[in-house]
């Protein structure tokens, strides 16, 4: 086996007697699309939010490609290649499409600390910019600010800007969710675009989506990880079934 | 990177990003005014010369308020400094005024470091807080220092309440500061602040000064797309300190005295409710915000007397009246107005 894109090691955390994250093993290997499923609590964002640094573990390590980053911080995390996109939109709200992009470029291509030129010094950046705004067809919306867009839109908003920042490892926590279905295709279009190397990893409720895009699945259930598998293997599962699927039936 | 030559640079919204920082017409409309102002009204040379360095440190304010979103009260802890350190110099022999300038810059960078070290750490309140305390500490630290011992010998140091008088040597040796009727020290003042708003202005038009705007708007987002938040906060908050040290600077070499009024919190107050008044992240914001204050202040003084009720009873009015009727300031209702006449959409919003 080659080296994981992205491992996990007795990942643990806790937040007083709820245990969120259960000594989580787990790796993504390159070019890997892979979904986590688990009903509702079960500690899926907050398990991004450990890979991303966002959260701190009581305990374990996260390893990007091999190299230990559980001490670092959450912007350094990004610039080694991890990218995300958020449960719910976490967009800047007052700016345009187009603004809300070029940010993400900016950082990216490691213009955002120029002071003394103006941003159309530049142009390759902003034209990076236009380019993923085209790729996820929210050339119309260009100069809407966010606060303006409907939320599905916004969604796409959410993706472009992971795009951006060209990861080694996306993580995508229920990007779907919110988006009308007619535009759901774009978002997976966007994905499957993306270099075969890239290691996928996507949280998702639509099992719809889930089946459609893994190739594996990791169920957790209550912080721990309760089997992983082929799209298959899961799917017939009965322990799954009868914590998750089955549940989701009655409900 | 694709070779093609930057395609989609034509759209309306490109074009946004590629000329922001580009100059418009009516950019050249306070100058015109500041200028004006010294011809029309040669008896109020003095109020007009505050005014000018009450745009200057309403501009760092805004520069770390209106952009980056960390709202301070106590940004007189750099402009007292570079008061003092300016009156300081004087008093003790250098009486040069542009190197005290650029000291008085150097010193409020220094503590700008120290404090923003600390302060940028924190958020909200806390940080709003703490910004107060530490003005608040050097305000009682100038007061204790109004006389100092030297070799068992009293020497009057910053003066305390009293202050001290000091006088500078005429401008690059050429332009004496005039006490009577302030034309140099007007045109000093005015060119400080055209230099230093040329600075603010290409910061913000920078791809640093949009990343500011997006920790405003959004830091959760900033963190995840790689941004050194808290380096980009320190570093705008040290810039800010340092152009709201030279505005103090000004303030005390133009009127040749300082008071420990330098550090007040007072003042603090009155710079922040300035650029809310005037509307924030938008920079002339600061010059209609602290204009239409200081005239207030004056005017109400005049009509109604110097009991600080009145005063304090027509700032607080107007300020609530803004924030109720005008919650993007006095610009933000020109900026409507503007633009429902010429069929745009409002630009981007505070």
């Amino acid at each position: 086996m080659s080296q994981p894109a992205l491992e996990t090691r007795d990942l643990h955390k806790a937040f007083g007697a709820l245990v969120v994250a259960n000594d989580i093993d787990f790796a993504l290997q390159p070019g890997a699309r892979h979904a986590i499923i688990g009903p509702n609590g079960a500690g899926k964002t907050t398990f991004v939010n450990l890979i991303t640094g966002v959260l701190k573990p009581d305990s374990g390590h996260v390893l990007l490609g091999g190299k230990d980053i559980t001490a670092l911080a959450q912007a350094e995390r990004v610039k080694r290649g991890i990218a995300r996109t958020f449960q719910i939109n976490t967009l800047f709200g007052g700016l345009t499409v187009l603004e809300n992009l070029y940010l993400a470029v900016s950082e990216h291509m490691g213009v955002a600390g120029l002071m003394f030129r103006p941003a159309g010094a530049r142009p390759d950046v902003v034209a990076e910019a236009v380019r993923l705004m085209e790729m996820l067809k929210l050339g119309d919306d260009a100069r809407t600010t966010i606060a303006e867009l409907p939320y599905g839109r916004q969604r796409l908003v959410e993706i472009a800007i992971a795009l951006a920042l060209e990861p080694k490892v996306l993580l995508l926590d229920e990007p779907a969710a919110g988006v009308p279905s007619a535009e759901s295709h774009i978002l997976l279009d966007a994905v499957a675009g993306l270099p075969p190397e890239v290691a996928v990893l996507i949280i998702e409720h639509d099992m719809d989506v889930v089946f459609r895009f893994a190739h594996s699945i990791t169920v957790l259930v209550s912080g721990a990880v309760l089997i992983t598998g082929t799209p298959d293997e899961i799917a017939d599962n009965a322990e799954v079934r009868a914590v998750y699927l089955g549940e989701q039936a009655r409900g | 990177m694709p070779s093609q030559q930057h395609a989609g640079l034509n759209t309306a919204a490109a074009q946004d990003l590629m000329r922001g920082h580009r100059f418009r017409w009516y950019e050249v409309l306070p100058w015109v005014i500041a200028i004006a102002v010294f011809f029309a009204f040669p008896g109020y040379r003095l109020l007009a010369t505050q005014i000018l360095v009450m745009i200057m440190f309403a501009l760092s304010l805004d520069l770390i308020v209106g952009y980056a979103g960390i709202v301070s009260l106590g940004h007189t802890a750099f402009f007292g400094t570079g008061a003092y350190t300016a009156a300081l110099l004087a008093n003790n022999g250098w009486g040069e005024p542009l190197s005290a300038l650029l000291a008085a810059a150097v010193m409020a960078a220094i503590l700008g470091v120290i404090s923003g070290w600390i302060i940028l750490r924190t958020h909200g309140l806390t940080l709003l807080m703490l910004t107060m305390a530490f003005s608040i500490m050097l305000y009682e630290l100038a007061k204790d220092l109004d006389v100092i011992k030297i070799g068992g010998e009293e020497v009057t140091f910053t003066g305390g309440f009293d202050g001290i008088n000091f006088s500078n040597d005429a401008i690059l040796g050429l332009f004496e500061f005039d006490a009577v009727w302030y034309g140099v020290n007007y045109w000093y003042a005015l060119v400080i602040l055209f230099a230093g708003f040329l600075v603010i202005r290409t910061i913000v038009h920078a791809p640093f000064g949009r990343a500011l705007i997006g920790i405003r708007e959004n830091v959760d987002r900033m963190h995840a797309v790689g941004s050194p938040v808290f380096r980009r906060k320190l570093v705008v908050y040290v810039i800010s300190a340092a152009i709201a040290g030279v505005a103090g600077a000004i303030f005390v070499q133009v009127q040749g005295n300082i008071t420990i009024g330098v550090y007040e919190f007072e003042l603090a107050g009155n710079v922040l409710i300035m650029i809310i008044l005037g509307g924030t992240g938008r920079l002339y914001g600061a010059f209609i915000g602290a204009t239409v204050f200081t005239i207030l202040e004056n005017f109400t003084e005049h009509v109604l007397g110097t009991d600080p009720p009145y005063w304090e009873l027509t700032v607080g009015l107007t300020l609530v009246l803004t924030v109720l009727f005008a919650p993007r300031g006095l610009l933000g209702i020109f900026e409507s107005v503007f633009a429902s006449r010429s069929g745009r959409t409002a630009g981007r919003t505070a």
